[in-house]
C-alpha cells in the first residue's frame, strides 16, 4: 500500500457529507431534558408514611444519610420521629436506601439538577426540600414490594393438626427449629421501634440479632436482663411489639393477620428453648447474686409481677418471700391459661429456676386467712402487692345463677388444677377476649359443641387473631353481633339454653368504634348445657385491713400508685393487673421490674 | 464428567504429593508448602500448558496469623483454571519470588509487598508501586483500620452534627436501659 | 550517525493521550524509546480494602467504579462469584438480560475506543461522532437501569428491575442506527490510509509470547489466539447466542483494531438475539435482608469478558455478613503495565498514546 492509495485517501472525505446535518448535541435550553422513568435522581420522602426506622441510613455505604429531628414531626409509638437527611455530596445514587425502605416512603426522583455555591445546601432533606415531587409526578425510582430488599414474609410456625389437637391438652404450637429461627431473625432490620411499645421495653433487636448471629446464649442473657418469665412470654405474650414492626407497613403476609411482622414472640420462645433445664439456665444466664444485705421484702401473689419483683430483688441481695394462696406459682398464667398454650412443666421450670436463685415462695398461704397483712407489714422492709384480678364479673342477666353457668376464670382454674368439669354436649361462651377463646377451646377438648357469643364483629374481638383462628380451626363457632339477654333453665335449675338478641353495628357519632345496638324482636334461643361467661375480672381486696386503706388506696377496683409503682404508704408497692390498665402478663412483668428499681432506691436511702 | 480436571489433579498429586481437589468443572485447587510453590508453577507452566498467570491473590487470615496466597493459572489449551494455594506466616511474611517464571509476577509481587508487607527475596523493582509517601503499616492488612485512618487524616463536613441514632432516640423516650454486653448486637 | 544522548520523558499523568491518570516514564534516544516504565498511583481509592468493611450487598455499589468506561462486567463478575459461593440460582430471564447488558456495555465501550484510537492518531472527527453516538446507548442504559454511567443494575441473584415498557423497540432502533454508523466509522478509520500506515507494524506483541506475558482480550486475539471467556467458559446466556470470536494475525495495533471492529458488530448481533430470545419470568432471586445476609464460608473465582479482556474476581467469604476479600484482576492490569512496558521499547514517542489506546489501558483497574 502506498500513500497514493486513492481509495484510502478519498473514503475519509465521505465525512464531508455530514456538513449541514443536525448536531447530536442538545441546546442549552434543553438542559432540563426529562430523565428516564426510573432515573435515580434527588431523593424524595413521604414524611407521613415514613416511620423513621433508619434502615436507609444503615444501608448507606457512603454514610450519606443522617436521621434528624424535624419541626412538626413528633415521635409516637411505631415512629421514631426522626427523618432522613441525605448529604448529596456523598450520595452515589445507588438507591439501596430505596430498596430497603420498609414502608416504601423513600424514592428517587427524575430531578437531577441542583446547583449551589454553599456546601451546606447539599444537605438535602427529602420531602422538605422538594415537597411537591410526588404531586408533580416526579417520582421515578420507587420501591416496589416485590423488588424490595426487606423480607416481608414470615417463616410460618408449625402447629399440631387441628383434628388431632382437640383430642389432647398437649401444646399446639411446635416451635421454630434452629434453621427457621435464624432465617426469621435475619428478617429483623433492628430499628428498635418495637421496644418502645413493649411495656417491659425488652431489648428486642439485640436478642434477635444474637439469634441471627447464632449466639443463642447471648440472646437468652439479653432476654433475662429484664424479663424472668420469657418462656411464658414466648408462648402467650400479647406481643404489641409485633403490631408496630417496621415490616408490617407493606401488608405482605403469609396469614392475613400477621402483616409480615417479625415473629418476635416465637423467636423469644426459640431462645428459651435452647436452655431446657434449670442447671443449663443457671449456667447460660449466669446472673450474679449479691451478698445478702439483710433487708426483708414480702411479696403478695406469685403472679408475673410478683415473681419478677421477687427474682430481681433476690439478685440484689434482698431476702425475698412470696406469699401465694394457691398450690402453684404463676397466678393467672398458671390458672387462667390452658395447658395447650402454656404447659405446666414450662412454668414449673421457670419458677423452679427463680427458687434456685434464692426466691422463697410460700404456697397455699392466703394473705388475710393463713397469714395476716399486719404481720407481713410489720416484719418487712418493703412490700410488693401483685394480686391480680381473680374475681370474675357476673353477666348481669336473668338466671345466671343456674347450675351449668360458670365464669371462665373459675372454669379454667378447675381444669388447670387438674380437676374435671362436666360441660355437657353444648357450650355457649360469652365474650370476645382471650379468656373467652380459652374457655371455648378447652370445651372443645372435652368434645363439646361450642358457640362463642360476641356483641361486635370478629375484627373487634380483643383476643389475639391467632387464638381466634385456632379456635375456628378447631371447630368453634363464633356467633357475632349477639347480645345475651336471659339464661333458660329447666325445673332443676339447670341451664338448657340462652336467649340472645341480634345486633346491628351503628357507627359512633364521636368517631369511636361502632357500637352494637340490639335489633328489637330478634330474640333467638341457643340450646346449651353450659354457659361460660368471660366478660372481665376484678380484684379482691378483702385481705386489706381498713386501717391501711387511707394510704393504700383503691379506686374503681384498681390500686393507686405513682409512676414508681409506690402507693401512698412508702413501704408498699404494687403492680400487675390490679394496677395497670392493660391487664396482660408483660405489663405485669414491667410493673414488677419498675418496682424493683423503686424498692431498691427506697431501701438504699 | 470432570475427566480433565481429575487427570490434572492426579498428575500433580503424583508429582508433588500435594493435597487438592476438583472444585467444579474447569476449577482445580491444590495446597502445598510455600517452598514448593515455584517448582509446581514452573512444572505446570512448562509441562502442562498452564502458561497464563492470572494473578496472585492474598487473603489475610488475621485470627490465624497467616496469609493465604492463591496463584491462579490458566491453560488456554485445556480451558482449565488451577489454583495453587499456600499459607505463610504473617510476621515475618516471606514468600519465594517467581518473577523469573513469569515477568508480570514482578508487578503482582510488588503490589503484595506494598499492600501486605510480604517480602519476596530477590525481587527487583521500585519499593513504591501504587502508594506514595506511605508511612503507615501496609494498608491491606486487616489490622489497618480505614475508619481510624480517615478520622485522623480528614475532617468531616460540618453541619451534620445534629444526626441522631434511632435506637438511642427510642431508648431515651422509653427509658429502656440496654445492658453493656448487649450493645454489640445493636445496629451500627 | 553519532549515538544520541538518552533523555527521560514523563508522559502523563496529565496528558491528553493517556487513557486515565497514569504516567509512562520513557527513556528516549532521539525519537526512539529505549526503556519504558508505567507508574500508577494517581487514583488509588483502596476499593478492595473498603469492600472489607461493607456487607455483601453494599459492596456492589463500589464495584462498578473499578472501571468508569465499562462498569457492568465488574458488577456481573462479583455477582457471579457471590452466587457461586452461596449456590444461589439466577432466573433464566435475568441471565438473558445480563448478557444483553454486558454486550451493551461492550458496545458503548467500543464507541469510546473508536474515539480514543482515532483521537490519538490525530483524527478527531471520529472521536466526536462516536462519543456522540455513544450517548444513544447511554440513553438505553438510563431507561433500563436509571443511571447513565454507573448502572448498579446487576446484583447477586439477578438484575434489579425488569425491562421497562417499550425498551425492546427502542433498543432495536438504536442498534440499527449504531450499525449504520459503524459503517461510516470504517470509512474514516479503517479505510483511512493514514490510520493504516500508523497502525500496521506498530506496537507488536510477539504471538509466541502473548500467553506467557499474560496478554488478554483483543490484544491476544490480535495475535491469532482464539481466547475469549465468552466461549471458553460460557456464562449467563452466552451459550445460547450465536456469535464469532474474530482473530487476526500480526499482533500489531492494526490487528487489535480489526478485532474490535468485528466485535462491535458482534455485540449488536448478540443484543438483538438476546432481545429476541428472552424468556418471560422473574428477573430476581431475592436475597435475604441485606444487613444480615451471610454467605457460607468459601472461595470462588469468576471471570467475564470485557472490551479490554478478561475480568476476574477472586472472592472469599468467611461465613459472615462481610466479604473477607474481593480481589479484582482487571484486564488492564497486565496489558497496561508489563506488556505495555515491553512493547513500547523500540517504538516512536509519538506512538505511545496510540499504543496505550490499542491495549485498552484503564488505570483504575490496575490500582483498584
Amino acid at each position: 500500500m502506498s500513500f497514493f492509495d486513492l481509495k484510502g485517501l478519498l473514503q475519509p472525505l465521505g465525512a464531508v457529507k455530514q456538513l449541514g446535518k443536525n448536531p447530536h448535541t442538545i441546546k442549552f435550553d434543553d438542559l432540563n431534558r426529562d430523565a428516564a422513568d426510573r432515573y435515580r435522581g434527588l431523593h424524595y420522602n413521604d414524611l407521613v408514611a415514613c416511620i423513621g426506622c433508619g434502615n436507609c441510613s444503615t444501608i448507606c455505604q457512603n454514610a450519606a444519610i443522617d436521621m434528624i429531628q424535624l419541626e412538626n414531626i413528633e415521635g409516637k409509638q411505631g415512629d421514631s420521629g426522626l427523618r432522613p437527611r441525605v448529604d448529596n455530596g456523598r450520595c452515589c445514587w445507588c438507591a439501596l436506601c430505596v430498596e430497603v425502605c420498609p414502608t416504601g416512603s423513600l424514592s428517587l426522583t427524575k430531578d437531577y439538577i441542583f446547583v449551589s455555591e454553599k456546601s451546606s445546601d447539599f444537605l438535602w432533606i427529602p420531602g422538605i426540600d422538594n415537597p411537591k415531587a410526588e404531586e408533580n409526578n416526579r417520582l421515578s425510582f420507587v420501591s416496589t414490594t416485590s423488588g424490595s430488599l426487606s423480607d416481608y414474609v414470615r417463616v410460618p410456625m408449625k402447629e399440631m393438626d387441628s383434628k388431632e389437637r382437640i383430642l389432647t391438652f398437649d401444646e399446639v404450637v411446635l416451635g421454630y427449629t434452629e434453621e427457621e429461627a435464624r432465617k426469621e431473625a435475619a428478617r429483623c432490620i433492628s430499628c428498635g421501634l418495637c421496644t418502645e411499645v413493649c411495656p417491659d421495653h425488652m431489648h428486642i433487636p439485640e436478642y434477635i440479632n444474637a439469634i441471627a448471629k447464632a449466639n443463642d446464649d447471648d440472646a437468652l442473657k439479653i432476654i433475662y436482663d429484664n424479663n424472668p418469665l420469657p418462656e411464658m412470654c414466648g408462648k402467650v405474650c400479647t406481643r404489641r411489639c409485633e403490631e408496630v414492626c417496621a415490616l408490617t407497613h407493606r401488608g405482605v403476609e403469609n396469614d392475613p393477620n400477621d402483616k409480615g411482622a417479625v415473629a418476635i414472640r416465637w423467636l423469644k420462645r426459640y431462645a428459651t428453648e435452647t436452655a431446657p433445664t434449670i442447671e443449663l439456665m443457671k449456667e447460660i444466664i449466669n446472673h450474679e447474686v449479691a451478698e445478702p444485705n439483710g433487708k426483708k421484702i414480702s411479696i403478695i401473689g406469685a403472679g408475673p409481677s410478683g415473681l419478677t419483683a421477687g427474682y430481681y430483688l433476690a439478685l440484689k441481695g434482698y431476702d425475698v418471700t412470696i406469699y401465694e394462696a394457691k398450690a402453684k406459682g404463676g397466678g393467672m398464667v398458671m390458672y387462667g391459661i390452658p395447658k395447650y398454650r402454656l404447659p405446666e412443666s414450662s412454668l414449673d421450670k421457670q419458677i423452679g429456676y427463680m427458687q434456685a436463685m434464692g426466691v422463697k415462695i410460700n404456697f397455699n398461704t392466703e394473705v388475710g386467712k393463713d397469714i395476716m397483712f399486719d404481720e407481713i407489714y410489720d416484719n418487712s422492709d418493703a412490700i410488693f402487692v401483685g394480686i391480680g384480678f381473680q374475681k370474675a364479673w357476673t353477666l348481669g342477666i336473668e338466671g345466671e345463677e343456674a347450675k351449668g353457668s360458670i365464669a371462665a376464670v373459675e372454669y379454667l382454674d378447675i381444669i388447670n388444677r387438674g380437676d374435671n368439669y362436666d360441660v355437657g354436649k353444648k357450650v355457649a361462651v360469652i365474650g370476645g377476649g382471650n379468656v373467652a377463646i380459652d374457655g371455648a377451646r378447652v370445651s372443645r377438648r372435652y368434645g363439646a359443641e361450642v358457640t362463642i357469643l360476641y356483641r361486635r364483629r370478629v375484627e373487634d374481638m380483643p383476643a389475639d387473631w391467632e387464638e381466634i383462628e385456632a379456635a375456628e380451626h378447631e371447630g368453634v363457632h363464633i356467633a357475632i353481633q349477639t347480645i345475651p339477654t336471659r339464661v333458660i333453665k329447666d325445673e332443676n335449675n339447670k341451664v338448657i339454653g340462652i336467649e340472645y338478641l341480634k345486633a346491628e353495628m351503628v357507627s359512633d357519632a364521636d368517631g369511636g368504634r361502632p357500637r352494637p345496638v340490639a335489633i328489637e324482636g330478634s330474640e333467638t334461643i341457643l340450646e346449651c348445657d353450659t354457659i361460660i361467661g368471660a366478660i372481665g375480672q376484678e380484684a379482691d381486696y378483702s385481705w386489706l385491713p381498713t386501717s391501711y386503706q387511707d394510704k393504700i388506696k383503691v379506686d374503681r377496683g384498681r390500686m393507686l400508685t405513682n409512676k414508681a409503682r409506690q402507693t401512698d404508704d412508702p413501704k408498699v408497692f404494687a403492680g400487675g393487673d390490679a394496677v395497670n390498665r392493660t391487664a396482660d402478663a408483660i405489663s405485669a412483668i414491667a410493673d414488677g421490674f419498675i418496682a424493683v428499681k423503686s424498692i431498691h432506691e427506697f431501701l438504699s436511702k | 464428567m470432570l475427566e480433565k480436571e481429575q487427570k490434572l489433579l492426579e498428575i500433580l498429586k503424583s508429582a508433588f504429593q500435594v493435597e487438592g481437589k476438583v472444585i467444579r468443572n474447569r476449577r482445580v485447587e491444590i495446597w502445598d508448602h510455600k517452598e514448593m510453590v515455584p517448582a509446581i508453577l514452573l512444572m505446570v507452566k512448562t509441562q502442562l500448558g498452564y502458561k497464563h498467570l492470572n494473578h496472585i491473590t492474598c487473603i489475610d487470615w488475621l485470627e490465624e496469623g497467616k496469609f493465604q496466597l492463591v496463584y491462579t493459572v490458566f491453560s488456554h489449551t485445556d480451558k482449565l483454571t488451577l489454583f495453587v494455594k499456600t499459607k505463610i506466616d504473617r510476621d515475618p511474611a516471606i514468600m519465594p519470588n517467581i518473577d523469573d517464571i513469569w515477568d508480570q509476577a514482578n508487578t503482582y509481587e510488588r503490589e503484595l509487598r506494598e499492600m501486605y508487607g510480604i517480602e519476596f527475596p530477590g525481587l527487583v523493582g521500585d519499593q513504591e508501586f501504587i502508594l506514595e509517601d506511605w508511612d503507615e503499616m501496609p494498608p491491606m492488612r486487616r489490622d489497618f483500620k480505614t475508619d481510624v485512618y480517615a478520622e485522623k487524616t480528614f475532617f468531616a463536613q460540618p453541619g451534620r452534627e445534629d444526626a441522631q441514632d434511632v435506637r438511642e432516640t427510642i431508648t431515651k423516650r422509653s427509658g429502656e436501659e440496654i445492658p453493656e454486653f448487649a450493645k454489640k448486637y445493636s445496629r451500627d | 550517525m553519532a549515538r544520541e544522548k538518552e533523555t527521560t520523558l514523563y508522559i502523563g499523568p496529565q496528558h491528553p493521550g493517556i487513557t486515565g491518570n497514569m504516567m509512562v516514564k520513557v527513556k528516549v534516544q532521539g525519537d526512539t524509546i529505549t526503556n519504558a516504565s508505567v507508574h500508577v498511583g494517581y487514583l488509588h481509592r483502596a476499593f478492595e480494602k473498603l469492600i472489607e468493611r461493607r456487607n455483601w450487598l453494599q459492596s456492589f455499589t463500589i464495584l462498578c467504579r473499578f472501571c468508569v468506561p465499562e462498569p457492568d462486567p465488574m458488577e456481573l463478575t462479583y455477582a457471579r462469584a457471590v452466587e457461586e459461593i452461596e449456590g444461589r440460582e439466577v432466573p433464566e430471564r435475568a441471565k438473558y438480560i445480563r448478557t444483553m447488558v454486558m454486550e451493551m456495555a461492550r458496545l458503548q465501550s467500543f464507541m469510546l475506543w473508536y474515539g480514543g484510537q482515532s483521537g490519538s492518531s490525530g483524527l478527531y472527527t471520529l472521536g466526536q461522532w462516536s462519543v456522540g453516538d455513544r450517548n444513544y446507548l447511554l440513553d438505553l442504559f438510563e431507561d433500563l437501569t436509571g443511571g447513565r454511567i454507573y448502572h448498579m443494575y446487576i446484583w447477586p441473584g439477578g438484575v434489579r428491575r425488569d425491562l421497562p415498557k417499550g425498551f425492546k423497540d427502542k433498543a432495536l432502533k438504536t442498534m440499527d442506527y449504531i450499525e449504520k454508523r459503524l459503517d461510516e466509522y470504517d470509512k474514516l478509520l479503517f479505510d483511512n490510509v493514514i490510520f493504516q500506515k500508523r497502525a500496521q507494524g506498530v506496537g507488536i506483541i510477539p504471538s509466541d509470547k502473548a500467553i506467557e506475558w499474560g496478554v488478554v482480550g483483543a490484544p491476544l486475539r490480535g495475535c491469532g489466539i482464539k481466547a475469549d471467556v465468552r466461549i471458553d467458559e460460557p456464562y449467563e446466556a452466552y451459550d445460547k447466542a450465536d456469535f464469532i470470536v474474530p482473530t487476526f494475525e500480526g499482533g500489531d495495533i492494526w490487528a487489535r483494531a480489526q478485532v474490535r471492529r468485528i466485535e462491535a458488530r458482534q455485540s449488536i448481533s448478540i443484543i438483538r438475539q438476546m432481545l429476541d430470545k428472552m424468556p418471560e419470568g422473574e428477573v430476581y432471586n431475592k436475597v435475604p435482608n441485606p444487613m444480615k445476609w451471610k454467605i457460607p464460608a468459601g472461595e470462588a473465582w469468576a471471570k467475564t469478558e470485557s472490551v479490554r479482556g478478561e475480568v476476574g474476581f477472586y472472592v472469599v467469604s468467611d461465613g459472615s455478613e462481610y466479604p473477607r476479600r474481593v480481589h479484582v484482576k482487571g484486564a488492564a492490569y497486565t496489558n497496561g503495565v508489563t506488556v505495555t512496558e515491553k512493547i513500547l521499547v523500540g517504538q516512536n514517542i509519538a506512538d505511545v498514546s496510540f499504543i496505550l489506546n490499542s491495549m485498552g489501558v484503564c488505570p483504575p483497574e490496575i490500582e483498584r
